[in-house]
């Protein structure tokens, strides 16, 4: 009876250690699913802010280019009516 | 300090107090994350809305403009093809008449007001506590003002802006103004610049003898000025300038020698305009009518410079701060010259145009106590035609009392002068019989400017915020000193 494997205490013992480890091991287990799921929260987030941003951006140079558009526009038209804008 | 401006909720996962009568407290601490995260999720959701919003409200505007330009590039398209070059207008009159090309530069205005916050922000700010709500106090005030606004105002600094814009486009235009009259006024006494050199050189001759030998010849000049009594009429006004000018240099012998401007009558030591203008810049205004005795010269023989003496004293125009260089100069002098100014000045000043301020010295002489008792003889045939001249020049702040256009009623303005009132009452009496219309006239003139003034403060008020744009110009305004008259008639009819 003494001559059992130390295995087979943690074995015997895992009787009252076992539903406690278990319940660490699965809290582990929950807290890495929560990290992931967390850390994929932020992943978006990030992703939010940086297409925001880029986004942003290009509607910038955007509106440059339909500005100098604009302009251009108003001297062509401006070039080719013939007095008809008299005041 | 920076704000965060878009937040997602449950900052902290896991961190939340457990009920206490639980057993499995890991479970409940991981049930507990789940369930904020879920939240988080949520305020995740509603931030990519907030983003993708804002973006297609963007791309929106920037659709709508495209369009318009790709239908203006159309039009264009059309009307170059039909573009003949035989049929090209040369004839010069098309040159002259054709409507000169300006290109529009919209300029942003408005960016960073309450409206134009992004909406989490403005979340963010409602759920701040707000303001005490001291607007109820309101309806207690005398003056009409929102009694909130004396707690915290965010309009305040646009409106201290506005204010000063306005007052310095005006400023602007009142020199621009006086720059045009005292033109039109110097093509007369152009020709006394000689003379102003030649008592130059009196003077450092004079000063070669030693200081001790300039003071007699400068009363026998003084008292030859009060005979002449010449502040108005051409000749004893130059007269008059060069001996003020020649008194300054004798009482200042320490300031250099300024060069005498070609339109400057007293040629101001600068420093000592700067100084005196915080000094003298309430009895400038008033224009010598509140006069203290050591005072008096500087106003009677200043008049056409005398309407902007303050604002000059910023360092924005050069020439003319007249009133300030007599003060300095006039220190030694100033008992006898007052005494002798005043009475002999309504006499010449019917010649001059420039004559306004000194018909004030007279009417009002609370000041003058001890000088009033020589000048009312004088005073009556003298009062009849000063006032004429008087009305136009004043700005229309409606004096509080002294001034000159308000000239004869304000004895009884003067409470606290009874006893020198005694002698201006027979000053004011005859003369108002002799105008009284003129005075109807002027009081009516001075409710009409009032009714104006409110009118512009209702245009003020309606036009409300548009005005950053047209502030904007007005400062162009200001920036661009050009002395073109049609230009300056322009912003004169569009400021009123």
């Amino acid at each position: 009876m003494l001559d059992r494997p130390p295995s087979c205490n943690s074995s015997n013992m895992a009787g009252q250690e076992d539903p406690v480890q278990r319940e660490i091991h699965q809290d582990w287990a929950n807290r890495e699913y929560i990290e992931v799921i967390t850390s994929s929260i932020k992943k978006i987030a990030d992703f939010l802010n940086s297409f925001d941003m880029s986004c942003r951006s290009r509607l910038a140079t955007l509106n440059e280019k339909l500005t100098a558009l604009e302009r251009r526009i108003e001297y062509i038209e401006a070039r080719v009516t013939k007095g008809e804008t008299l005041t | 300090m920076p704000l965060v401006t878009r937040n997602i909720e449950p900052r902290h996962v896991c961190r939340q107090t457990i009920p206490t009568t639980i057993r499995s407290e890991l479970e409940c601490v991981t049930n507990i994350s789940l369930a904020n995260i879920i939240r988080q999720l949520g305020s995740l959701s509603k931030f990519a809305e907030d983003v993708f919003g804002e973006l297609f409200v963007q791309a929106g505007e920037f659709a709508i403009r495209v369009n318009t330009l790709g239908e203006r590039v159309d039009r264009l398209q059309v009307k170059v093809t039909q573009l003949d070059p035989k049929e090209e207008e040369v004839s010069l009159q098309a040159i002259t008449t054709r409507k000169a090309f300006r290109s529009s530069v919209t300029q942003d205005q408005q960016l960073f007001t309450r409206p134009s916050l992004p909406i989490p922000v403005q979340d963010t700010y409602t759920i701040c506590d707000p303001p005490p709500p001291l607007n109820q106090l309101s309806q207690y005030r005398d003056d009409g003002k929102e009694a909130l606004k004396f707690y915290t105002d965010p309009s305040y600094f646009f409106d201290l802006w506005k204010e000063k814009m306005l007052q310095d486009t005006k400023d602007i235009m009142k020199e621009k103004r006086k720059h045009r009259k005292e033109k039109k006024d110097n093509l007369n006494p152009r020709t006394l610049n000689p003379r102003k050199i030649k008592t130059r050189k009196e003077e450092w001759e004079r000063r070669k003898m030693g200081e001790e030998f300039v003071e007699p010849k400068n009363e026998m000049m003084n008292s030859s000025e009060g005979l002449n009594g010449s502040i108005g009429s051409g000749e004893g006004f130059n007269s008059e300038n060069l001996e003020l000018s020649t008194n300054s240099y004798a009482y200042d012998p320490s300031s250099p020698l300024p060069a005498p401007g070609p339109d400057d009558m007293l040629p101001p030591p600068p420093p000592d305009v700067a100084y005196n203008g915080g000094q003298y810049g309430t009895p400038n205004q008033k224009r010598g009518s509140m006069l203290s005795p050591t005072h008096p010269p500087p106003a009677p023989p200043i008049a056409s410079p005398l309407p902007n003496s303050r604002p000059n004293l910023s360092p924005l125009s050069p020439p003319p701060a007249p009133p300030p260089p007599p003060p300095p100069s006039g220190f030694g002098i100033p008992p006898p010259p007052p005494g002798f100014d005043t009475p002999p000045s309504p006499p010449p000043l019917s010649s001059s145009p420039s004559a306004y301020p000194s018909p004030p010295a007279p009417p009002p002489p609370p000041a003058l106590s001890t000088v009033s008792p020589p000048p009312p003889p004088p005073m009556p045939a003298g009062g009849g035609p000063p006032p004429p001249p008087p009305p136009p020049p004043p700005p229309g702040p409606p004096p509080p009392s002294f001034n000159s256009s308000a000239a004869p009623p304000p004895p009884p303005s003067g409470g606290g002068v009874v006893a020198p009132s005694s002698a201006p009452k027979p000053q004011p009496a005859p003369a108002s019989d002799a105008r009284s219309d003129l005075l109807q006239a002027i009081r009516q003139g001075f409710n009409l400017r009032k009714v104006e003034a409110q009118r512009e403060q209702e245009k003020r008020d309606t036009s409300g915020n548009d005005v950053a744009a047209i502030l904007s110009r007005r400062i162009a305004v200001e920036c661009s000193d050009s002395e073109d008259d049609s230009s300056e008639f322009d912003d004169d009819e569009w400021s009123e």
